[in-house]
């Protein structure tokens, strides 16, 4: 049977070969598959040059998301070729991650490495590393010092994920903020003389104001407010409640005192839907808000029209850019911390998180390359290499000033937004799932460019410059108040609600109701906003709603026991 | 051998004898037939019913880590989830809604397509008009529906059309009531799909014997009478067969274009089957979930199967079986 | 002229011309209608691929302002750019065609001949054969047993796993067998008069005469080999080098859109305001969709030469 089977495959290689080489004409890329093996001869030569010998090593990687393949002579993987001995491949995701886990899980197909996900560490497929890890890379342990008891696995305390995100090292400031906000279009900001705006009531009033003052922008209606909600990104209508009572942004649910409890149905959710139907009554919610896609809504964004709506920075982000490129900036936003009330303190801005069911796991199947994997990492987290993978190459990728500080020019930025640039020059995708130094280096300067102070200031525009001024601050991250301490079992986003379960079938339920009677709300004569609210919570009512709070309150409960440091 | 053989075949009559009896000469004669299909036979049961036991999955809390000794059995646990839910019946009257609005609108607008192609008498324009309306054929759902979406929109060219008609004084939402929605879901699939359907109607117009057009225009039959007369009945067996078929699809009314198209406001409306069983099935790794709602779509489109085809006999028209 | 018959050269078209003059009005409504129709039609089926083309020549944070229609605002060249970047989508065309030829190739065959055999009525095993194959086209297994069955041949990771599966569908011998129902049972008689064999028949006369059916289930095939990505994901994906095109270009779109997605880090890391990405998604899945796509559309224009009314039955009979 084995024979059988080598023959068919050989069988089919030759034909597959001649074919590829007859239909691709020259084929440019056979020399990547000859160069990938005819390599490691010559890693062992070179590997004698740096003082951390590691053995040739090819690892096999499952990326649980899509990405492209770098380049056959990417810079920064041949450096780690060079260097560590290390040849990564990498496999990417297309496709439905649980139907392909599902084959993988069943048919105990694993790669070396593979990214987090639950399904996979509760089918047993990765190995604990916490022995390894004390015993073989003590940069690694050194790394994740702060963090240990936090990257245990709930169910048997056994360590199995190196988180990617949230480890941090020195104090943590940010210049550019890419989450939840009430967002206002500048120039409503501007012509009302830059106020303060606080609450609720303050923003919908001055968006009001703006619309009855200019019925249209540049000939097209003016829209006061949009509300996405399509597909998965459905935070635009779930999640402005829990920030308006001054709560950080934990989901579906609000912690007070360590207990989880939904806010779907509750008042706080009321008052801003109420709110939300009122201002529809006066016109100035988006009619078509609730059937548009994603690509209509960055389109209307990107008009300039919109004055303003509840986001995550990052979701409209590609429309900002279009009206940046359009030299539209007084259409650009600002994000707004709102409450209901003056006296409550706002809570947007978070301190990170440790980044919990993400980051590589080392498979079953991997074991016995482990040690060398982990040191790999151990050699990696180290300084030299955070500065490479993050920063580049000096000199080609970014420079240093007088200062000793790092900077880019203009072609240098350029270049890292172009994802053809990346292939060839970046080792994003296995960088972004490994284990990365996060804060600030040991000379000051920040880990990743985005963070740099002198950065964000030099891709500063003039009238951004002049918005900044006329209140005072630095950059637009001023707008937030500073984030507290997180509590220890935050955030409560990050649950594992257990595919499958109970707690995981309420919750999609529950956002199938909200998906349908919030619009509805929403849109009701204002009269006939009751009747509708009522019909709503007595739907939710009906869940199980408990089950999916115990759940959530289990896991706090256990991320308090576990890891408040003794 | 082969001239032996051949000349006892010569011989046998297409017997249209009914319940004949399988006897060693009967095999022997058909030895050809019989080398020509059954190793297909083979190919079939191995690749499309031997994992069929995977089915027993539905009676289990299918967990693919575990060996099949090892799995948990729940009876009709997955069965009751999907029969008692709420919106089972709204599920399953959209899917069925959609379908047969799909059904319907597909066939006759492609057969009239295809009848009216066939008037065409310049070739390379009828060429270029078969191959255009056949793109949207290669395109996603998502580009399709996104293009719908846009032509749909309060300034979209459907309003606007119909505001310059004088038809409509004020932009309509099509996309937030649910009166609208499967008709807007079966005029999409009209437009991705029409000009491909009507390739196999082409082909079956193609072997319409020539001489049944010349002996019509001796006639003096008029263009309608020989489309009528000629052409239908000559594509007729095609049409009865895969209306046969399509019935048996009668759950598939599709998932992505709902999904896309779809939002809060027509979420009762919108939601079909797959979609349902997607979301509490394989979007919660739950396979056994999946598995269930897939083996209720093959018992009903089994039962649609048999009837369209005994209908067929009924009716004395080509059949499946 | 406006009343020509059916088939343009025959020798009886002018006499009936000239009969059919007197009702000349009919024919050149009809006309007039049929044309305007067709005209419509081909305005709104080739706009979508248009507006596709459109936007995959148009720069990414352009297109987002929406309002594009029929001609690239910002011409770029930057999506083709990045569609093609990584260099890994040549292997994957070649394997892409390789699949598609020989999975067409060998559908056409075995379709065929087990349509020939079932379409025989006094074949003895026609009915359940006939049950077995058609009840395939209405269940479905499922992934996971799909997958232990290909792991068991031996399939997994092999060019073999695209084709050997899907050599055959119960919808295409359907369409064939019907097809064949329609050639004179007179045909296939006389031939065996003469001592030819049922290989014989189908392979001389039957494979012949079914060539309009024969290049319309080719085009099925081929099209749906050629967009066929589930099998590259399910069975080969850990082997590079034998992705197809589509799984390929199924790679680079969602990668376009977790580039834009969340960053899923605190601190807003990656995301700089200094510069401004010049390709969007939306950008990326439309030079998808033109790469992916052209390759298999000219294959229809290929295959019309085989519709034409009384191609084979006519000139066999004479």
């Amino acid at each position: 049977m084995g024979g059988k089977s080598k023959s068919i495959f050989r069988l089919s290689m030759i034909m597959l070969l001649s074919l590829s080489v007859i239909l691709s004409g020259c084929g440019g890329n056979n020399n990547a598959a000859n160069s990938g093996s005819g390599n490691n001869g010559k890693q062992a030569e070179s590997g004698n040059n740096t003082g951390d010998k590691v053995e040739p090593l090819e690892i096999t990687a499952f990326i649980g998301e899509a990405g492209q393949q770098p380049t056959p002579d990417n810079k920064i993987y041949k450096k780690i070729k060079d260097e560590l001995g290390v040849t990564i491949k990498m496999e990417f995701l297309a496709g439905d991650i649980n139907q392909k886990l599902g084959v993988m899980i069943a048919g105990s197909d694993y790669p070396d490495i593979m990214t987090a996900n639950t399904k996979l560490t509760a089918a047993g497929a990765f190995i604990p590393l916490e022995d390894l890890i004390e015993e073989h890379a003590p940069n690694l342990k050194k790394h994740y010092e702060k963090y240990w008891n936090m990257m245990k696995d709930p169910n048997d305390g056994h360590i199995y994920i190196l988180p990617n995100y949230g480890a941090y090292n020195g104090e943590v400031s940010t210049t550019w903020y890419s989450g939840p906000a009430f967002w206002v279009q500048k120039a409503v900001l501007e012509d009302a003389g830059y106020p303060q705006v606080k609450t609720l009531d303050e923003y919908f009033d001055l968006i009001a104001k703006y619309k009855e003052k200019y019925p249209t922008i540049d000939g097209s209606p003016t829209i006061g407010f949009e509300i996405l909600n399509y597909d998965w990104r459905n935070w635009g209508l779930f999640n402005a409640p829990q920030h308006l009572i001054g709560q950080p942004n934990d989901g579906g649910v609000v912690v007070k005192d360590g207990k989880a409890e939904i806010f779907a149905d509750k008042d706080s959710a009321k008052q801003y839907y109420q709110k939300l139907n009122e201002v529809n009554a006066q016109g100035l919610v988006d009619k078509e808000t609730f059937t548009q896609n994603y690509d209509q809504y960055l389109a209307k964004i990107s008009s300039g029209t919109v004055l303003g709506m509840f986001d995550q920075h990052w979701n409209f982000q590609t429309a900002e850019d279009a009206l940046t490129t359009q030299q539209k900036l007084e259409r650009t936003y600002v994000g707004l911390p709102l409450v209901y009330d003056k006296n409550t303190k706002d809570h947007y801005l978070d301190r990170p998180a440790l980044n919990l069911n993400n980051g590589f796991g080392i498979s079953v199947n991997g074991k016995d390359k482990a040690v060398q994997i982990l040191k790999m990492w151990d050699r990696m987290i180290q300084e030299d290499w955070q500065k490479v993978l993050s920063w580049g190459i000096e000199g080609e990728d970014y420079i240093v000033n007088e200062e000793s500080r790092f900077m880019k020019t203009q072609e240098q930025r350029d270049d890292f937004t172009d994802a053809t640039w990346k292939l060839a020059n970046k080792a994003d995708a296995f960088y972004k799932f490994s284990p990365k130094m996060q804060g600030y280096f040991e000379d000051g300067n920040a880990t990743d460019a985005a963070a740099q102070p002198e950065e964000y200031k030099a891709g500063l525009k003039e009238y951004d410059k002049k918005f900044l001024e006329a209140y005072g601050y630095n950059s637009y991250v001023d707008f937030f108040s500073p984030a507290p301490e997180n509590p220890i079992y935050y955030p409560a986003w990050s649950v594992d609600l257990v595919e499958g379960s109970e707690a995981k079938i309420v919750n999609t339920k529950q956002n199938d109701l909200s998906t349908k009677y919030l619009p509805k709300a929403i849109l009701a004569k204002p009269t006939e906003f009751e009747a509708v609210w009522s019909d709503y919570a007595k739907e939710i009512g009906k869940l199980n709603i408990k089950a999916y709070e115990d759940r959530i309150n289990e896991v706090l409960q256990w991320r308090i026991d576990t890891w408040t440091v003794k | 051998m082969d001239e032996t053989l051949t000349k006892k075949s010569a011989f046998r009559k297409p017997k249209k004898a009914k319940k004949q009896p399988i006897t060693w000469s009967l095999i022997k004669d058909q030895k050809q037939l019989i080398f020509m299909s059954v190793p297909l036979l083979a190919y079939i049961i191995l690749f499309a019913y031997v994992p069929i036991w995977g089915w027993t999955m539905a009676f289990q809390d299918y967990k693919p880590a575990l060996d099949f000794g090892d799995q948990k059995w729940v009876g009709f646990k997955h069965f009751k989830f999907l029969f008692q839910d709420d919106n089972f019946l709204r599920v399953l009257r959209n899917t069925l809604g959609m379908s047969i609005i799909n059904l319907i609108l597909g066939f006759v607008t492609a057969i009239i397509l295809a009848l009216l192609l066939n008037e065409i008498k310049k070739i390379f324009w009828k060429r270029t008009v078969q191959t255009i309306s056949y793109l949207p054929h290669f395109l996603s759902w998502i580009i399709v529906t996104g293009i719908v979406a846009t032509s749909l929109a309060s300034d979209g060219i459907i309003n606007d059309l119909l505001m310059k008609l004088h038809l409509i004084k004020e932009p309509i939402l099509w996309l937030s009531e649910g009166k609208y929605f499967w008709g807007v879901v079966g005029a999409s699939h009209v437009w991705k799909e029409v000009g491909w359907n009507t390739i196999i109607y082409l082909a079956a117009m193609a072997s319409i014997d020539p001489a049944l057009y010349e002996a019509a225009d001796i006639d003096g039959a008029s263009r309608y009478s020989k489309m009528r007369h000629v052409t239908l009945p000559g594509i007729k067996p095609t049409i009865v067969i895969l209306l046969i078929m399509q019935v048996g699809h009668i759950l598939e009314a599709g998932f992505e274009i709902q999904y896309l198209l779809g939002n809060g406001l027509v979420v009762d409306w919108a939601e079909t089957i797959d979609i349902f069983v997607l979301k509490y099935g394989i979007a919660q790794g739950n396979y056994s979930m999946a598995t269930a709602g897939g083996i209720f779509k093959t018992v009903v489109s089994v039962t649609m199967l048999l009837i369209a085809n005994w209908t067929a006999k009924r009716l004395g028209e080509e059949r499946l079986l | 002229m406006a009343n020509q018959s059916i088939s343009p050269g025959h020798a009886t078209a002018a006499a009936v011309n000239r009969r059919m003059g007197r009702r000349k009005l009919e024919p050149i409504l009809f006309n007039t209608f049929n044309t305007l129709f067709m005209i419509f039609l081909v305005i709104v089926t080739l706009y979508p691929f248009l507006n596709t083309i459109v936007v995959s020549f148009n720069a990414g944070n352009d297109t987002i302002r929406g309002g594009l229609y029929w001609w690239p605002r910002q011409f770029t060249l930057q999506n083709y750019k990045a569609v093609f970047a990584s260099g890994t989508i040549y292997n994957a065309f070649g394997i892409s065609v390789a699949r598609t030829l020989l999975s067409t190739v060998l559908n056409i065959f075995l379709t065929t001949m087990l349509a020939y055999t079932l379409s025989r009525k006094e074949y003895v095993f026609r009915k359940p054969i006939t049950l077995i194959f058609i009840l395939t086209m209405y269940f479905n297994a499922g992934l996971i047993p799909g997958y232990f069955l290909m792991k068991d041949l031996h399939l997994i990771n092999t060019f073999w796993v695209y084709v050997i599966p899907s050599m055959m569908s119960a919808f295409n011998m359907i369409v064939i067998r019907t097809y064949i129902g329609t050639i004179p049972e007179s045909l296939i008689e006389s031939a065996r008069i003469d001592g030819a064999g049922d290989f014989k028949i189908f392979w001389r006369i039957i494979f012949p005469l079914c060539k309009p059916v024969l290049a319309t289930i080719a085009l099925f095939v081929a099209v749906g080999a050629w967009n066929q990505w589930f099998d590259a994901f399910l069975y080969t994906s850990s082997k590079q080098e034998l992705s197809t095109l589509q799984y390929e270009l199924m790679k680079l779109i969602s990668s376009s859109m977790n580039a834009n997605s969340n960053p899923a880090v605190s601190n807003g890391a990656g995301m700089t305001q200094q510069s401004i990405s010049m390709v969007t998604p939306l950008s990326i899945r439309a030079a998808v969709t033109v790469v992916a796509s052209v390759p298999i559309l000219l294959v229809y224009p290929f295959m019309q030469k085989y519709f034409v009314v009384g191609l084979n039955v006519g000139s066999v009979k004479e």
